[in-house]
């Protein structure tokens, strides 16, 4: 391999002919001398073995992954938040594993000291006292949360998963940015950028030891188990909701690591004890994987104006029966003042040196340190002592000393002497570069990387790999995503071959399964109106294709069957003038918003297929005209709502969760039934209203073949309503209602069968002893009230 | 002096409540060598089916309940006797205003009574440029951080009027400053935004007055609701001292304290989170009767 690679430099060279490092600036590919660094050279050979076209092909394979998978990330704006597509940079970030090893210990120390700096903080504050810390410092943080002081954590410690962003400085060794304990994102990205990057260059990463990642995440999933069982065993992560910039994320690990995925609005606390309220009644819990700042937590006990939170939730942290990944109140640490004494609190706590710098901070709070920064403004960034954003990411909050002009020094000299200890100087960094592909060509970019630790009972352990950070530009400051960096994976590359892991339990070992939460209430009932409006939007597509059909053939939009149908569409709210109707969009908006709450119980392909339905009832809402144009429209729509209706039938698991989703979906297709039977037929009726009831009911053939005489009330009543067979009948409806209802949990008013279930059969039966003649338009809509009852009964007995 | 202090809170909802959490802080505290709590009973009605009674952070009695069940009504009912420390007349021993700063840095804790908790902004207090501008001019060339304290309560009963229907629970400072109206709690929060911004550790102080005063004095304004005043450190040989913007004066025994906080929200009577749609009415009456006092 050594060899082969070596051979292949000369067209390698030719590769990077024109990449240069910066000067005074690390690079990763090449040394100072500009020779390539042995890492990457098997790499760069394979790559310099291709052409332009075969590149641009893997690149494409990796951003198709991406886009298959839904991976996606949120941007804001000044007025709108959007999701935008994953800006992967292709080209992998290659660390040598000797250099990973040294990183790693220096790390694993790290976050030891933040460990034992919280435990103090949270209990004696015997740092304070000796005057290792300020108080003020620590007062002033909105992130030291009163009501947590003197709570030890459920399994004694405060911190379980950490990231730190560190960057390769000019004198070539790592530093560390910035400290993450609060609620760290990114690994379930880097996990999606090793997917995809491994994609573009299967052959190649087959071929290099590159150190996996899932064992990481396994041996994490078995720590927060570990930790459930020290109570009733149950795990599950808390997200902030579909509207935070992560979310995605929060779904993709909760589905990679088989943990439910909960709101705060999930949760109660009952006697001290952390309860999901599920359709099985309430459940304990006993670890929350928080993915939310801890000041929302509570609203009782902590910011009351958080809305996203549980109250109580502190109380059950008190009762010591949960434990909170991480503690409440360890953001306190990831603040940019702590970095200044960092080094003194190692030789205090840990009784050594810190192995690896943070970034040159001083806290202005002190004189000397204030003094130090003024003096030399040139090599300072200055922000907020309290920020916990990197200095390069937040440039709004951050002054750069070096840009100031002559005559600006004075007065941030004496700004700085007011603000004090609200300030922290931080000595300007340029970050090594790592290069990206950019128009056919490697060229050098600014790099910073987010490394993750997670506590196991065998000590933290590092992830073999991270989240990487690449420019825009050269200037380091271009690194955030938000302004246009992109996201690189990053391969730890050993000399031997590495151990091939995957969350699948090993052959032989034998496996345990998660104690399955049951199903939480609010992700039934977004299942149960996820089936309910998708339902709606089928209903209203099939009537809007018989309308305009009808339109685009007759030169009279007043003949009577149309104007018979408007007062139908007008009864429901819906205005016939319009031929994609604001009510389709609210429809299937409806349901995009319900299974946005449940991204971790729906498949990509489900979700993928309902957003495009969106996007496309959107286009067709701004352009499509009345008649023979909105025929064909709605047919485009009623095809992809059946594809999406059959990614769901075919793929979703058959559990409690399904249940709520078929239920949803037949209460409404009854309910349209009923509606439209009763006044589609009778003697009120226009002509054609039955060939339109047939069409609209999806049952012109099945009539045809199933009745010999010509189509009359009864046939199509008996085709539509009494027929069990029949998909779309009334009666087919009810009967999986009440077979999906027994499957349920009990609902625990009285004996089986439950008074819902008494009800379902009651409905089902008193449909199923008619005959075609009784079913008057009076007793149809006393059924569609019977189904609305129902759907609210449902709601109340497991979703309240 | 011996009080016996009588509160009750009641609410009445438009639609049954279930699964309502309440914090309460409505029983007097103790204060070293300040405020006794001889007795002290709260009941609360319907029966809670979750009860704690524990202190906060700051030291103040608190009081979790929880309601399973719906629930129209909620009446809360504290009884307690307390024996509150007559006040010599105090001695100014504050440091000057740039002195403060030193002695606050040396104050190497971080437990309830620290100064450093105080002394920026607070949930409910941001920091305000407009009222520190009214604080430093009320306060110029004031000796002392006693003096400073006095001379800015002052300035807000100079320049405020008491009006109980300008503001509400959620008024924010600035609000309150610019309506140049409000009560207790607007008083005092502005007071401690403006205590802040001159350097001077500042918190919130909820509590009682007496109802009726003694003979030939005024009727306090406040003695029929609970009360707000502000409580300032004076340096490390004068701590914390107390006074009221709303009644220009400094607390003394006719303050009954019930809690200490950085502002309303830590102090607040009763924090409810409830599961219901609807609003609610609340009503509250308090006494605080001299125990022996023919009045």
């Amino acid at each position: 391999m050594a060899a082969g690679a070596e051979q292949a430099i000369p067209d390698g060279a030719a590769l990077i002919a024109g990449y240069r490092a910066l000067p005074g600036v690390p690079d990763e590919m090449v040394d100072a001398t500009g020779a390539i660094r042995p890492v990457w050279r098997p790499f760069l050979a394979a790559l310099s073995r291709m052409n332009r076209a075969q590149i641009d092909k893997r690149f494409a394979r990796a951003d198709q992954y991406l886009r298959d998978a839904g991976v996606y990330y949120r941007v804001y704006g000044d007025a709108t938040s959007k999701d935008r597509d994953w800006p992967l940079s292709h080209i992998p970030v290659l660390i040598d594993g000797a250099e990973w090893r040294a990183l790693e210990t220096g790390l694993i120390q790290r976050a030891e000291l933040l460990e034992a700096i919280l435990s103090d903080l949270y209990g004696p504050a015997r740092l304070v006292a000796e005057g290792f810390l300020p108080p003020g410092l620590v007062a002033a943080s909105p992130e030291y949360l009163r009501p947590l002081v003197g709570i030890k954590p459920a399994g004694g410690h405060h911190l379980h998963f950490v990231s730190f962003e560190v960057g390769r400085g000019p004198d070539g060794g790592w530093w560390v940015l910035g400290d993450r304990t609060q609620a760290p994102s990114g690994a379930g990205f880097a996990l999606e950028n090793r997917v995809a990057t491994a994609r573009a260059f299967s052959d190649i990463y087959g071929e290099m030891h590159v150190h996996r990642l899932a064992g990481f995440f396994r041996a994490f999933r078995d720590a927060l188990q570990h930790l459930g069982e020290l109570g009733e065993g149950r795990v599950a992560i808390l997200t902030p909701g579909p509207l935070n910039e992560t979310y995605f994320e929060h779904a993709y690990i909760a589905r990679y690591l088989g943990f439910v995925l909960l709101q705060g609005d999930d949760l109660t606390v009952v006697d001290g004890q952390a309860m999901v309220r599920t359709v099985a009644g309430l459940r304990p819990i006993s670890v929350l994987w928080r993915r939310m700042d801890a000041a929302f937590a509570d609203p009782l006990e902590l910011n009351q104006d958080s809305r996203i939170g549980t109250p109580g939730l502190v109380d059950a942290l008190r009762a010591g029966r949960l434990a909170m990944v991480n503690a409440l109140g360890s953001g306190l640490i990831e603040t940019r003042a702590f970095l200044a004494f960092l080094p003194a609190l190692s030789r205090r706590l840990l009784g050594e040196p810190l192995i690896l710098s943070s970034i040159a901070t001083w806290w202005c709070g002190g004189e000397t340190e204030r003094k130090h920064v003024t003096d030399h403004l040139d090599r300072m960034m200055i922000g907020p002592a309290l920020s916990t954003r990197l200095p390069f990411d937040d440039t709004q909050a951050t002054v750069l000393g070096a840009s100031l002009r002559a005559s600006a020094r004075a007065a941030a000299t004496a700004w700085i002497g007011k603000e004090a200890g609200r300030l922290v100087g931080q000595e300007a960094v340029t970050l090594s570069t790592t290069p990206a592909w950019v128009n056919g060509q490697l060229v050098p970019r600014p790099l910073s990387l987010r490394v993750f630790a997670a506590r196991t009972p065998q000590g933290w352990t590092i992830l073999p790999g991270g989240f990487a950070r690449i420019g825009r530009s050269e200037d380091p400051t271009a690194i955030t995503m938000q302004r246009g960096g992109t996201a690189a994976d990053v391969w730890v590359v050993s000399d031997a071959p590495v151990e091939q892991t995957s969350l699948l339990p090993d052959v032989g070992l034998g496996f345990t399964r998660a104690t399955p939460v049951s199903l939480p209430s609010r992700a039934a009932d977004n299942l149960f109106w996820l089936g309910r409006y998708i339902e709606r939007a089928e209903g209203l597509l099939r009537i809007l294709r018989a309308y305009h059909g009808r339109l685009a053939e007759t030169d009279d939009p007043d003949m009577p069957l149309l104007a018979h149908i408007r007062v139908y569409l007008d009864d429901l709210g819906i205005d016939a003038d319009e031929p994609i109707p604001q009510s389709l969009v609210r429809n299937v908006d409806g349901a995009i918003r319900s299974a946005a709450q449940i991204r971790d119980r729906f498949s990509v392909d489900g979700w993928l297929a309902l957003t495009d339905l969106g996007k496309v009832v959107g286009q067709f809402r701004a352009r499509v005209t009345e008649g023979d144009d909105a025929t064909r429209a709605v047919t485009v729509l009623l095809r992809k709502i059946a594809g999406f209706a059959g990614l769901v039938h075919e793929n979703m698991y058959r559990f409690t969760g399904w249940r709520f989703l078929a239920i949803g979906r037949g209460i409404e297709r009854g309910l349209h039934m009923s509606r439209l039977l009763a006044h589609l037929t009778g003697p009120k009726a226009p002509d054609g209203a039955l060939d339109m009831m047939l069409e609209i009911g999806d049952s012109v053939m099945t009539h045809r073949r199933r009745y010999s005489v010509s189509t009359n009330d009864l046939t199509v009543l008996d085709l539509l309503a009494l027929d069990a067979l029949n998909p779309r009948s009334i009666l087919y409806q009810l009967d999986e209602i009440r077979r999906e209802t027994a499957l349920l949990p009990l609902d625990k008013s009285g004996p089986p069968p439950s008074g819902l279930m008494r009800e379902v059969m009651r409905i089902e039966n008193g449909l199923a002893i008619r005959t075609p003649e009784a079913l008057t338009s009076r007793r149809l809509t006393r059924l569609a009230r019977d189904l609305e009852r129902l759907a609210d009964h449902f709601a109340r007995t497991y979703m309240g | 002096m011996l009080y016996d202090i009588k509160l009750v809170i009641r609410y009445a909802y438009e639609a049954p409540v279930a699964g309502g959490r309440h914090l309460m802080r409505v029983m007097p505290r103790a204060i070293c060598g300040g405020q006794r709590l001889i007795a002290g009973s709260l009941a609360i009605g319907p029966r809670p089916s979750d009860r704690t009674d524990r202190t906060d952070f700051f030291g103040n009695a608190l009081t979790m309940v929880a309601f399973r069940d719906g629930h129209l009504d909620l009446a809360v009912e504290m009884l307690a006797r307390v024996e509150v420390a007559a006040v010599e007349e105090e001695l100014d021993v504050s440091p000057s205003l740039p002195h403060l700063r030193d002695e606050i840095a040396a104050a190497l804790v971080l437990t309830a009574a620290a100064p450093h908790h105080f002394l920026g902004p607070s949930p409910r207090i941001p920091s305000d440029a407009m009222i520190a501008d009214h604080a430093r001019a009320a306060v110029a060339g004031a000796e002392t951080v006693r003096i400073a304290v006095e001379r800015l309560g002052q300035a807000i009963h100079r320049d405020f009027t008491y009006d109980g229907k300008a503001t509400k629970v959620d008024t924010t400072p600035r609000q309150a400053f610019d309506l140049k109206r409000g009560v207790c709690q607007d008083f005092s929060h502005i007071m401690i935004c403006g205590l802040r911004a001159l350097g001077i550790p500042a918190g919130y102080v909820s509590g009682f007055l007496r109802t009726e005063p003694p003979k030939g004095r005024p009727r306090l304004e406040g003695a029929d609701a609970m009360h707000a005043w502000v409580r300032a450190w004076g340096g490390q040989e004068a701590g914390w001292i107390a006074y009221d913007p709303t009644n220009r004066i400094w607390a003394g025994t006719d303050h009954i304290v019930v809690a200490h906080g950085r502002d309303y929200g830590d102090c607040a009577p009763v924090i409810g989170v409830l599961r219901t749609f609807g609003g609610h009415e609340t009503s509250q009456s308090v006494d605080v009767i001299p125990v022996g006092d023919p009045a």
